[in-house]
Formats: C-alpha cells, sequence, structure tokens
C-alpha cells in the first residue's frame, strides 16, 4: 500500500513551546529524508508572519505549506500532534499537518482528497485523541 | 454565479476554501463558479462575491467593490455556510 503519510512522518509530543517550534518539528522528517530543504520551512513561518493564521482551516487543525520553489524535492507531508496543543496568533492548535508539493498540481491532489476530511471537526478531534502514531495514519488513510 | 476564494498563495488554502464553497453551494442548489487565486498577483476581480480571511480584507477592498466576506476557518462547513447565506440575502 503506498501510504500518502509514512508511518515515520507522525510524531505525538506532549507540548512546545510556539507554533514555530511546532513547524519546525513538524517538517523535520521530511528535511532529514530529503523532502525538503531548511528554506522552506523558514517560507512556512514567513508565510504566517505576512499573511496571518489562515492556515488554521478548522478548529485546533493548521496546515503549514508553501510553494514548491521554496524549497521542495520531492512531494510529502508529515503530521505533528502536540497533545495540549499551542498557540497561533490565537487559536489553539493540537494538530500540525505540513505539505511539502513539488508541484502546484500535487499540492492539488492532495487538497482535493483532504478537503472532504477537514471539513468534519470529530475527525480533527479523532486525530489528536490517537493514541499512536498507526492510528493517525488509518484515520486519514480512511477518507484519504 | 461568480465567486473567488483568495488566499496569501493561491494555491493551498483557497483551494481548501473553494471545495467548502463549492460543498454548501451544492447543498444550496444553487450553481456556482467558483475560482482560487492569491492575493498578489494581478487580478481580474469580475466576480459577484470574494470569500477569504480577515486579515485580507482591507487589501481586497482597496482594488475591488466586489462585496468581501471573510472566513476564520476555511474547512468550517458552518461558518462558510453562514457567510454564504449573507450573501444570497444581500442579492434578493
Amino acid at each position: 500500500m503506498n501510504h500518502m503519510l509514512a508511518l515515520d512522518h507522525i510524531q505525538i509530543v506532549e507540548s512546545l513551546k510556539n507554533y514555530k517550534e511546532a513547524i519546525k518539528l513538524a517538517s523535520t522528517p521530511l528535511l532529514k529524508s530529503g523532502y525538503i530543504n531548511d528554506s522552506y520551512i523558514e517560507a512556512m513561518i514567513k508565510a504566517i508572519d505576512t499573511f496571518g493564521p489562515y492556515i488554521v482551516l478548522q478548529d485546533e487543525f493548521a496546515m503549514p505549506h508553501a510553494l514548491p520553489e521554496d524549497g521542495v524535492n520531492k512531494t510529502g507531508t508529515s503530521l505533528l500532534v502536540v497533545k495540549e496543543g499551542v498557540d497561533l496568533l490565537g487559536h489553539t492548535i493540537k494538530v500540525f499537518l505540513v505539505l511539502a508539493p513539488k508541484t502546484k498540481d500535487a499540492l492539488s491532489t492532495m487538497l482535493t482528497s483532504l478537503a472532504d476530511f477537514l471539513m468534519y471537526k470529530q475527525n480533527i478531534i479523532n486525530l489528536y485523541n490517537a493514541k499512536s502514531v498507526e492510528s493517525i495514519q488509518n484515520l486519514l488513510e480512511e477518507s484519504w | 454565479m461568480k465567486i473567488l476564494a483568495v488566499c496569501g498563495f493561491g494555491v493551498g488554502s483557497s483551494m481548501i476554501l473553494k471545495m467548502t464553497l463549492q460543498k454548501v453551494f451544492k447543498e444550496k442548489n444553487i450553481e456556482a463558479d467558483i475560482e482560487n487565486t492569491d492575493i498578489s498577483t494581478h487580478l481580474d476581480y469580475v466576480a459577484d462575491a470574494i470569500f477569504t480571511s480577515y486579515q485580507f480584507v482591507d487589501d481586497l477592498k482597496k482594488l475591488t467593490d466586489v462585496p468581501i466576506y471573510p472566513i476564520r476557518r476555511y474547512s468550517d462547513k458552518e461558518e462558510v455556510k453562514k457567510q454564504v447565506e449573507k450573501l444570497l440575502e444581500s442579492q434578493q
């Protein structure tokens, strides 16, 4: 089975200081395996400085992303659950889903399948209440 | 009806907003042509309404007279539905 979200790209932690730390940690698996460069992480954080918290798509859910030209070598995704939540400009976020698309088309494909999943708040609650990275992967792939 | 979903990059979040809008319009059985785009490139803002986030409202108002409906959470169908209903009321 070709998983959209590899098991070693999923992390669960109790707490973190701030959203910048969360985005950096969430992106670490992609950085380590060469999907993205440091510049992509900086671009995702800068986008929030510039555009505000619009990556908060649903209660407690944020989708950090930037553009392919900001430093993506290979299309990938990673996910971080912060059990206690972390503040992102006034929103408490417990799930960070990092999207790193190699092309804009790759991004469209990811989002098309993700959109329905995100419309139901219970799906987000199930993600951050999950006990293991395996169950997070299962939850996402049932609809992804 | 023509609708624009506008975000920072025009590819990520606005795509999600577009799909939430499509779902809401479909449930209401209203035909809508919905496109997503970014705030920074030159735009021909010919539309009946623009949906975007609160932080883009002021910038967009300088560029167009098209009515703007801000959304806090792009995937929140109930929130998007309320704004769509405001748009529909304004057109009656």
